[in-house]
């Protein structure tokens, strides 16, 4: 979760494993929007002596649909190359690295910025140099540092590529462990008494692209969004990964090496998505899709098998939830095709009716002064599902949207549980930390200072 | 219908269905004398065949794949990998 190891194939894969994908108009730049795909999940910062990077051999796409069909009309592409500074060493680090050119980093890593237009490719930048992992004191003894060099400027645009805080939260070992919430354990098919949620991210890092563009580079006019109401206004955004069709071990090189086109093999949109709705004999295939055939999936949408399992694993809690059996409209607008005008007063992000996949966000509407974690349906218009904050807590919007407290919004006959809108797995972002600015994810938890299980961060 | 007529290409590309169709110069007797043109790849390439009951030969080139409808390919390819 929300999209860390979700399909079986995938889970075998992580350098190319999307695991979220966040996109909200900047708080420190309202004239940009401000779009981070996080890859690679669980990184244990002590993970040594080869740490985590980018794969070489997988292209990172973000792609912004802005036509209302469900196809990219424009991606970033970010293709990394590593190097080896001094064969003769089995060493990450030969000293100190002070500065992310420092020769004692010993094997940096490097990427292009691509951007696809129009079947047009433009580079926009070659070369830019990532920040090392977080190693500990002694091998990067400022980070801040490091990763403040690892921000670059491309014209208008700011860009990073490196290790992050996964601010993603989540109990793995309550949810999967049949349904179970720590917080309402004691109304469990099978019960015990309630506890705390443990955030199963705690401690792990991820590998982040966070991308900064002029609000006017993503509309589909090419001017910045003011109007909440007009469809204009609005963008679909969503991550993949992409490998080559074939690769074949090369032994002469000791390594794998792609021949062919690039396979998309992991997608990302709205959070859990491919998690909670898409069947697990169909995850990698929905991998491998485009979001405009999404239509193929929409009734795992308007039926969704976590709404039959809540009644079940919870006897008594959710009756109007197991009573009702109309197709879901509520899920099918936030996931399929946005918001339309008229749902919830002054607000949309209606993208068209070509059901697909995406993050759904209006540029019009300025970030929140005072953000609320339940997003829209905390009342904060600025939050999920329109678009995804880093802090907002998609576990329990999305528990509660499918328990059943967006339903009214399209079927006012039907009145929620009162279970299900108070539904969380008690979690909390308990890594490194937001940043009120650019690149906003958090420093990684270093390795030297992790305790196994612990938060830790450098 | 010859098998110089039979065969088929289709070029796909990463980024978009650039088809098309190209005739082969040459047939199977000349097989064993054939030449390289003036495009022929200059790197590594893969050859697949999924259904050995097809046709259907998929070239992995660059970051192109090129899908060749060619029985005498084919058959040639799966008599090698037989041994033959």
């Amino acid at each position: 979760m929300s999209s860390h190891r979700e399909a079986p194939e995938m889970a075998k894969d992580p350098v190319a494993d999307s695991t979220d994908v966040y996109a909200f108009v900047s708080p420190d730049r309202p004239n940009t929007v401000t779009l981070i795909a996080n890859y690679i999940p669980f990184q244990a910062p002590d993970g040594g002596p080869n740490f985590y990077e980018f794969g070489d051999d997988v292209a990172y796409d973000i792609h912004i649909s802005n036509k209302g069909k469900g196809e990219a009309d424009l991606t970033y592409r970010f293709l990394f190359h590593t190097k080896v500074r001094d064969d003769k060493t089995f060493l990450y680090n030969t000293g100190p690295i002070n500065n992310i050119g420092d020769a004692t980093w010993n094997r940096p890593q490097f990427y292009s910025v691509i951007r696809l237009k129009g079947g047009k490719a433009k580079t926009l930048a070659q070369h830019l140099p990532c920040p090392p992992v977080n190693i500990g004191p002694r091998s990067t003894p400022n980070y801040p540092h490091l990763a403040a060099q690892a921000v670059h400027t491309i014209g208008p645009r700011k860009v990073f590529a490196g290790q992050r805080a996964d601010a993603f939260h989540v109990d793995l070992g309550s949810v999967f462990d049949l349904g179970t919430l720590r917080p309402f354990e004691h109304l469990h098919l099978i019960p015990s008494a309630d506890a705390v949620g443990r955030n199963s991210l705690q401690a792990f890092n991820v590998h982040s692209i966070v991308l900064q563009v002029p609000i006017s580079e993503v509309t589909r006019s090419g001017r910045r969004a003011t109007d909440p109401s007009k469809p204009g206004s609005v963008i679909g955004v969503w991550s993949s990964a992409s490998r080559r069709k074939s690769r074949m071990y090369d032994r002469s090189e000791g390594k794998y090496v792609g021949h062919g086109p690039w396979q998309q093999v992991s997608r990302l949109g709205n959070p859990l998505f491919n998690e909670v709705i898409t069947p697990m004999a169909l995850k990698d295939m929905w991998n491998s899709h485009s979001p405009k055939n999404d239509a193929t999936f929409a009734k795992y949408v308007n039926h969704p098998e976590l709404a039959r399992l809540l009644p079940v694993l919870y006897p008594g809690v959710f009756p109007h939830l197991a009573a009702y059996h109309k197709s879901r409209a509520d899920l099918n607008a936030i996931l399929l095709t946005g918001i339309p005008s008229g749902v919830v007063p002054g607000f949309q992000n209606f993208t068209g009716t070509v059901e697909s996949d995406m993050l759904r966000l209006n540029l019009a509407i300025p970030p929140a002064s005072s953000p609320n974690s339940l997003g829209l349906i905390g009342g904060d218009a600025a939050g999920f599902p329109n678009g995804r904050r880093i802090g907002d807590d998609v576990v329990a919007i999305e528990l509660r949207a499918v328990a059943g407290v967006t339903i009214p919004l399209v079927d006012p006959s039907f009145t929620p549980d009162a279970a299900a809108g108070v539904l969380t797995d008690g979690t909390t972002d308990t890594n490194g930390g937001t940043t009120a600015t650019f690149p906003f994810l958090g420093n990684p938890g270093g390795g030297y200072q992790t305790e196994p299980g612990t938060t830790s961060v450098a | 219908m010859s098998d110089t007529s039979r065969r088929k290409l289709l070029a796909v590309t990463g980024a978009s269905v650039a088809a098309g169709t190209v005739g082969l110069a040459i047939g199977p007797a000349e097989a064993a004398e054939a030449r390289r043109s003036g495009t022929s790849a200059r790197e590594s390439v893969v050859a697949y065949v999924h259904d050995h009951r097809s046709n259907e030969v998929r070239l992995m080139v660059g970051e192109r794949e090129i899908v060749v409808h060619d029985r005498d390919l084919a058959t040639r390819i799966l008599n090698a990998a037989g041994g033959q």
